[in-house]
């Protein structure tokens, strides 16, 4: 397929017009209709070979629930949803916009002859996929920045990863505009009014719709002195940190082509960074679009590294995500695992082993922690295998099944585990084979791009899960198939409790490792596992194998116990040290044991060792990942030993920043327990000084001299952890709140190459720390006047930073960020009278993002403690209305949180309007940004669970007489439909019939209420209404419960597309969305049905059967349908079968025993 | 602190002598009211507003003091320090009074004595501040002339303080005067514009200078502010170049867009593209650096 696309962009009215051409080669005859993807577009007119074509529009994602279910449960949304998404799936053929071949074309068509389609479309004020940022100043200057991953928003295509093409694109703007787009631009024409500008792209790659991308702005454009194929553009002014910040991407370039031996697969590369992105990096074919905020001068310390990063993601993903696709969903986690694997290696090379191996921890313990809590991370679902396996993550309040139903959170633990379990490979087949994998891939991939016009080749382009283990198998010969299955094919960690008992008659270890495999998110290992031994002769490693029953190894010791003769004691590196070792126990020659040093288990450890043996472990061990750990563990053992072990880690210059860093916090707490038994000055403190101030004047702070970025940061921790240190009245002590005053005071960044902002920053998060809650007399109105004298000279530091950074702003206004942080603390720990104003004006639009973000999260805060409904409610409108798609998500994100109420608390902000408010914010709401919606998903799951929400009138009794009188009508009804002639009519007349049933046409509510007291007793045992209902199709007794309910929804979505499919046989009306008739008419009866959430087990396989015979009917349509896919997808059969299955079942009933996480 | 101590001294010395030289010109002063008076009464006058006596008072006494003052200076002029009757005859002539007249005028029959002016202390004069030992003549001047002057006068002396090497009291002081200036600043600024308050009874204590929302908030919170970039300035040379060009492109680029705009309709050339320095747009071949085409008469599509 080739596609060309025309635009024209107004900015004043954020509107786009345009076209696409699409041509398409049948490669299967009959091809007579075509489904395209298309959201929140208006199609004006479709053309199919200059003839006008009928075509009907409908997206179900748009309201995922029709508005007149009173549902309110989870589970039912989440099935609903998936079932929206799936019902409009490019992968399974499915799309919004339904095209009717013209019948000339059919004859055509059978002759495989090329179809070329036209459609015009416009976008109005986009909410979502287009972003356009018109800033309130005089000229003309609006930027717009493409966004909205996973789904392409802002012009009709077939949305997939998989569907490649080449593409032909135009964009006319503005002439003082600057179009950024995929592929090399041709040539840049002035339109006839020389006003405007048309910018011609070509894309000779086939590239997926998902991957193209655009970027409008009056942007200064760099050329980039290194690669001249390479252009970086920003907003106006920005030229200088552009140019600093951009000064080492072609570092990243030369690593990455070495270390693929692959040339970067596109002719150019572009970034852009604009204002208000979606996130922070995204990447498309041959351009990637930052946030702008990534820019930063010289001067800046903190940012930089973080900017790197960020450009080294980027560019790996244009490698694998831009240029290698993926085949289907379940594969996304072989590109993801790639580009962070590969990115992970650019981390080590540039920022050192200590680094990387920080992060792999720092990574693997962010996702195990994700884990144990929310349940296994799965990285390659298999759907399909049947009705059982439909939801593999029951665990799960949304669906895996597509990107779009993903919570945001969970997706980056995705992406988390993606490349962790790619070192893991690594480790397995080693990284040379490893890098000839993507390799081959690569230039597998680029011969079939350079392969026009023959598409069949360009599968080679795309990934997929089986092919990635071929190429493994085929290159290093190594069978890693255990690997896959505990690890991509199965959520969950391990989770390993080990402890160890010294033999000294056998002069063996004793050790014992422990799993616990059946608390949520956790599974079993079986396997090798390696453990270290520091012995007096040595570190040796061990492999054990971990099998069913075996929890004990013994490990034969090396060295006999001998402290007495003096001898350097060899460590794992081959160096050799001396060390003290009265501490330790005189019979054992162990210094310190370590499981699975190298973490190739994607685990969490939990290991019991002697406090002696922390210590060493933290002073000699050179690893970070075990220094790391055993400053945790030392956190349990408050003695002056640990003291001293932390205190030299922390004098140590030659030891990794971050560990000493850890240092810092650790001391803190130990200090705090052993706030007793302290001898000396506050912990940190004499350190400080001798590092830090001057020699004539020890309270004097040197002037700031941030050459050394180690002890740059070093200094910027230690006050913020000095401040977390307790007297025993529990306060911060006086010697040290002044020590930080006097840091404040005396800080001198006059001669310094470097901005002192982050450092300041952390002064006032010191101060932040050293704040205690005020002893209160009870109800005291907090006033100027009895505010303690600390806290006065605290507040008064703070408001001159605050008014300071007005005057002078510092960058990314962190002083800002930590104020606004340090105000909400003096107001939590009620020292000064709590209030949201101030906060709630620095959360408005036209701040700072960051500011506003530190200021919404302190509203949310209030609303928490204060249970604000007011403040609630302007969070939730602002969720609605902020123009920056990032505000919005994290405003959700944080009430996710730190949730105003939990569904185990009870709250006056839970009522039901607030869950009618949310229901419709993630129902209709957020239609246009799929991340908005699963946040709000996820809101919803934090406040009230996954059943009904409890603040929610319950009204079973009334509805089972309810439904009990509809079934009983119903019946006669029923009957009819079994002929397979009955259309959504019928569904129709259901409706129609059920209100009849009750009664007069009272109200629901008063319904309920006069039902409740009629037929109270009838509620205690539900009748079983059903029985009227048998079918010859169900055997079963039908239960009303929320399960089946589910299953409406679904059919609401197909039934809209069957309907719309019968009106295409009529005349077609183009339009954007059906009449609101048809939808009222169509919606199957959802009305008002109760929820018995204990019953929800036993449901499942009941509601197949429901299904099957309320929409038995349909089938014969699907038919039609099916073979229609056939024309569209190489894949078919699979798809096909896939296909069948999304009509069939519903993840709502596949709560099943047999889903594969549960199964080992 | 010295100087402000003599200085304090010198002022109240000052004070002392004053009152007594009061004294002085006003028993002087009464003394030519009383000649007026009886001035007047020699011409026949019964009695005289207060005002009017005060008036010829003053008039006499001025008429007196031009005659000193301009006989001082004749005498000055012909090098001497003391006038002579003649200097003084000089001068009623030149003041257009004949002095023949003068000693008729003395004998005249009606002329009433008034009594001598109360004996009052003559004025102390204020001492000179001596400062050091005055200088005695060299041996080739005269003794009689007039002594050497005060050798402050003519002497440097210094009057500042050894600078404060001690590195604490420095700090002490360059921290405390910034955190003086800051808070004069802020409050100034608070002062003068809208603030936000953290306690609701007292408005003025801690106040907050109003947050204001702009139109474009990452130009300031990613722009290093002036005062960093002097600072680098001042520690890297090599880079001053650098941000000096990088500061004024921006101003360029905002001063030309509004202009570019209007101006593209007539000259294209003008588009975006002059951003990037001539010199390496020779050397680059980028698409984005070339130049707009016109458009075709038939455009295709």
């Amino acid at each position: 397929m080739n596609r060309k696309k025309d635009k024209g962009f107004e900015s004043p009215r954020k509107s786009v017009i345009g076209f696409v051409e699409l041509t398409i080669f049948p490669t299967v005859v009959n091809l007579n209709r075509i489904k395209l993807n298309s959201k929140q577009c208006r199609i004006y007119r479709v053309r199919v070979n200059d003839l006008e074509a009928p075509f009907i529009y409908n997206d179900p994602t748009l309201e995922v629930c029709h508005h007149e279910s009173k549902q309110r449960n989870l589970n039912y949304f989440s099935s609903a949803y998936t079932a929206a998404v799936s019902a409009v799936d490019p992968d399974a053929g499915h799309g919004e916009l339904v095209i009717k071949v013209p019948s000339e074309l059919w004859k055509q068509g059978d002759e495989m002859n090329v179809l070329k389609v036209y459609i015009e479309f416009s976008l109005d004020q986009p909410k979502g996929g287009l972003h356009f940022v018109v800033p309130d100043v005089e000229g003309n200057f609006y930027s717009l920045g493409c966004l909205g991953w996973p789904s392409v928003f802002w012009f009709p295509c077939v949305d997939s990863y998989s569907e490649l093409c080449t593409w032909k694109l135009e964009f006319t703007v503005d002439a003082s505009m600057v179009a950024v787009s995929c592929g090399d631009l041709v040539e840049t024409v002035y339109t006839h009014d020389m006003r405007k500008k048309t910018f011609h792209y070509v894309l000779p790659i086939p590239t997926a719709a998902s991957n193209i991308s655009l970027s409008v702005g009056p942007f200064e454009i760099l050329v980039d002195p290194y690669m001249h194929e390479v252009t970086h553009f920003c907003l106006p002014q920005l030229l200088p940190l552009l140019k600093h910040s951009m000064s080492y991407l072609h570092e990243i370039f030369e690593f990455y082509e070495e270390i693929l031996t692959c040339r970067y697969p596109y002719s150019c590369f572009k970034t852009v960074f604009v204002d208000e992105a979606y996130v922070q990096v995204s990447s498309y074919a041959s351009m990637s679009i930052f946030s702008t905020n990534l820019l930063h001068s010289a001067m800046i310390i903190d940012q930089t590294p973080l900017t790197r990063q960020c450009l080294a993601q980027a560019l790996a993903q244009q490698f694998f995500g831009c240029f290698i696709s993926r085949m289907s969903w379940a594969d996304e986690w072989v590109l993801k695992g790639i580009s962070g694997y590969i990115y992970g290696l650019y981390l080590k090379k540039t920022f050192g082993v200590n680094q990387y191996r920080h992060w792999i921890k720092e990574e693997l313990d962010k996702m195990v922690e994700y884990e144990l809590k929310m349940g296994g991370v799965l990285l390659h679902p298999t759907f399909g295998g049947g009705k059982d396996k439909d939801n593999p993550t029951p665990h799960l309040h949304f669906s895996i099944k597509h990107p779009h139903t993903l919570s945001w959170k969970y997706y980056k633990m995705f992406q988390c585990k993606a490349h962790l379990v790619m070192r893991l490979i690594e480790n397995r087949i080693s990284m040379e084979f490893m890098l000839q994998v993507f390799n081959k891939l690569l230039s597998l991939a680029s011969t079939a791009s350079s392969q026009k016009y023959q598409s069949h080749m360009w599968s080679q382009m795309l990934v997929s899960t089986h092919s990635f283990l071929k190429s493994i198998s085929n290159v290093s010969g190594k069978d890693i198939g255990p690997l896959i299955k505990q690890w991509v094919d199965q959520s969950a960690v391990v989770k390993f409790f080990g402890s160890f008992a010294f033999n000294r008659k056998r002069n063996v270890l004793e050790l014992e490792i422990r799993q616990d495999y059946t608390s949520s998110g956790t599974q079993k290992y079986v396997g090798p596992i390696k453990v270290t031994v520091q012995e007096l002769d040595g570190s040796f490693n061990h492999t054990l194998q971990i099998e069913e029953n075996s929890l004990k190894h013994d490990i034969p010791c090396h060295s006999k116990s001998r402290r007495n003769k003096k001898k350097k004691i060899p460590l794992m590196n081959g160096e050799e040290v001396d060390m003290d070792l009265s501490a330790m126990d005189a019979d054992s020659p162990l210094l310190w044991i370590r499981i699975d040093p190298d973490m190739s288990i994607l685990r969490k450890v939990e290991f019991e060792q002697a406090d002696f043996m922390w210590q060493y472990q933290l002073r000699y061990e050179r690893d970070v990942v075990a220094q790391e750990e055993s400053i945790l563990a030392l956190e349990k053992f408050p003695t002056p030993a640990s003291r001293l072990a932390l205190t030299d880690i922390l004098e140590q210059d030659q030891c990794f920043y971050k560990v000493r860093q850890g240092a810092c916090f650790c001391l803190a707490k130990i200090a705090n327990s052993m706030m007793s038994t302290w001898t000396g000055p506050p912990a940190m403190k004499s350190l400080f000084t001798r590092m830090f101030c001057c020699k004539s004047c020890p309270n004097i702070v040197k002037t700031n001299n941030f050459i050394s970025f180690q002890s740059y940061f070093l200094q910027k921790t230690m006050p913020v952890a000095m401040a977390q240190l307790r007297d025993i009245q529990n306060l911060c002590p006086k010697d040290v709140l002044n020590f930080i005053l006097d840091l404040i005071k005396y800080n001198d960044n006059r001669k310094n190459k470097f901005s002192d902002n982050y450092y300041r920053a952390e002064l006032i998060d010191a101060l932040t720390n050293s704040l205690t809650p005020a002893i209160s007399i009870s109800n005291e109105v907090r006033t100027v006047d009895n505010l303690n004298g600390d806290v006065r000279l605290i507040l008064e530091e703070i408001t001159r930073s605050l008014n300071m950074e007005k005057l002078l702003p510092s960058y990314r206004n962190t002083i800002t960020v930590s104020c606004l942080r340090a105000i909400r603390m003096l107001q939590k720990n009620g020292h000064i009278p709590s209030d949201p104003s101030l906060f709630k004006s620095y959360a408005e639009y036209g701040h700072f993002v960051d500011v506003r973000v530190a200021a919404l999260e302190a509203v949310v805060d209030y609303t928490r403690v204060d249970r604000s409904s007011v403040e609630l409610q302007w969070l939730l409108n602002m969720v609605q209305n902020d123009p920056a798609h990032y505000i919005r998500h994290k405003i959700l994100s944080m009430l996710g949180k730190n949730p105003p109420f939990t569904k185990a608390a009870e709250s006056p902000l839970c009522n039901e309007a607030l869950v009618d408010q949310l229901w419709k914010l993630m129902n209709s709401g957020t239609s246009h940004d799929w991340r908005l919606r699963c946040d709000a998903v996820n809101l919803y799951y934090t406040l009230f669970g996954l059943t009904r929400p409890s603040c929610l009138p319950l009204p079973e009794l009334g509805l089972v007489l309810n439904l009990k009188e509809k079934k009983a009508v119903l019946n006669p009804t029923i009957k009819p439909e079994q002929g397979p002639d009955t259309t959504q009519m019928t569904g129709n007349t259901m409706v129609s019939s059920v209100s009849m049933s009750s009664g007069v046409a009272p109200p629901p509510q008063g319904l309920k209420r006069k039902l409740d007291s009629v037929v109270g007793p009838l509620g205690s045992s539900p009748p079983e209404p059903g029985q009227v209902l048998q079918e010859e199709d169900s055997s079963k007794t039908l239960k009303i419960r929320e399960d089946e309910i589910d299953m409406e929804s679904p059919h609401d979505s197909q039934a809209f597309i069957h309907h719309h499919l019968n009106i295409l046989e009529r005349p077609s009306t183009p339009g954007k969305e059906p009449p609101a008739v048809d939808q009222a008419v169509l919606s199957l009866p959802v009305t008002p049905l109760p929820s018995f959430s204990k019953e929800s087990t036993s449901s499942s396989k009941h509601s197949g059967d429901h299904h099957h015979h309320h929409h038995h009917h349909e089938h014969k349509k699907k038919k039609k349908k099916k073979h229609k896919h056939k024309h569209k997808h190489k894949h078919e059969s699979k798809d096909k079968e896939r296909d069948s299955h999304t009509f069939s079942n519903s993840p709502a009933s596949g709560r099943s025993v047999r889903s594969p996480s549960m199964s080992d | 602190m010295k100087s402000l101590m003599s200085n304090s001294a010198r002022s109240g010395c000052g004070k002392a002598t004053s009152s007594s030289a009061e004294n002085y010109q006003l028993a002087r002063r009464r003394t030519l009211q009383v000649v007026v008076s009886s001035l007047l009464t020699e011409c026949g006058f019964e009695s005289a507003e207060k005002a009017t006596v005060e008036s010829l008072t003053e008039m006499i006494q001025s008429y007196i003091s031009e005659v000193g003052r301009c006989a001082k200076a004749y005498c000055e002029h012909t090098a001497r320090i003391t006038p002579t009757l003649s200097d003084a005859v000089v001068t009623l002539n030149e003041m257009g009074f004949n002095v023949d007249t003068l000693p008729g005028y003395a004998k005249r029959s009606q002329r009433m004595v008034i009594t001598a002016p109360p004996v009052t202390n003559a004025p102390v004069i204020p001492k000179a501040l001596i400062a050091g030992q005055k200088r005695t003549h060299p041996s080739h001047i005269p003794s009689h002339f007039p002594e050497f002057p005060d050798p402050h006068t003519y002497i440097k002396t210094p009057t500042f303080r050894e600078p404060v090497s001690d590195y604490q009291v420095v700090r002490e002081k360059a921290a405390s005067q910034r955190r003086d200036v800051e808070r004069a600043l802020t409050r100034f600024m608070a002062k003068t514009g809208e603030t936000q308050s953290l306690f609701k009874d007292d408005v003025t204590a801690f106040p907050l200078i109003a947050e204001r929302p702009s139109s474009i908030p990452y130009l300031s919170a990613l722009l290093p502010s002036e005062l960093e970039l002097q600072t680098l300035e001042e520690t890297d040379s090599s880079e001053q170049d650098d941000q000096t060009d990088s500061e004024n492109t921006p101003v360029n680029n905002l001063n030309d867009d509004p202009g570019a705009d209007k101006e593209n309709s007539v000259l294209p050339a003008g588009g975006v593209v002059p951003l990037v320095k001539v010199s390496e747009e020779n050397m680059i071949d980028n698409p984005y650096l070339r130049p707009v085409k016109k458009p075709k008469v038939r455009r295709k599509k």
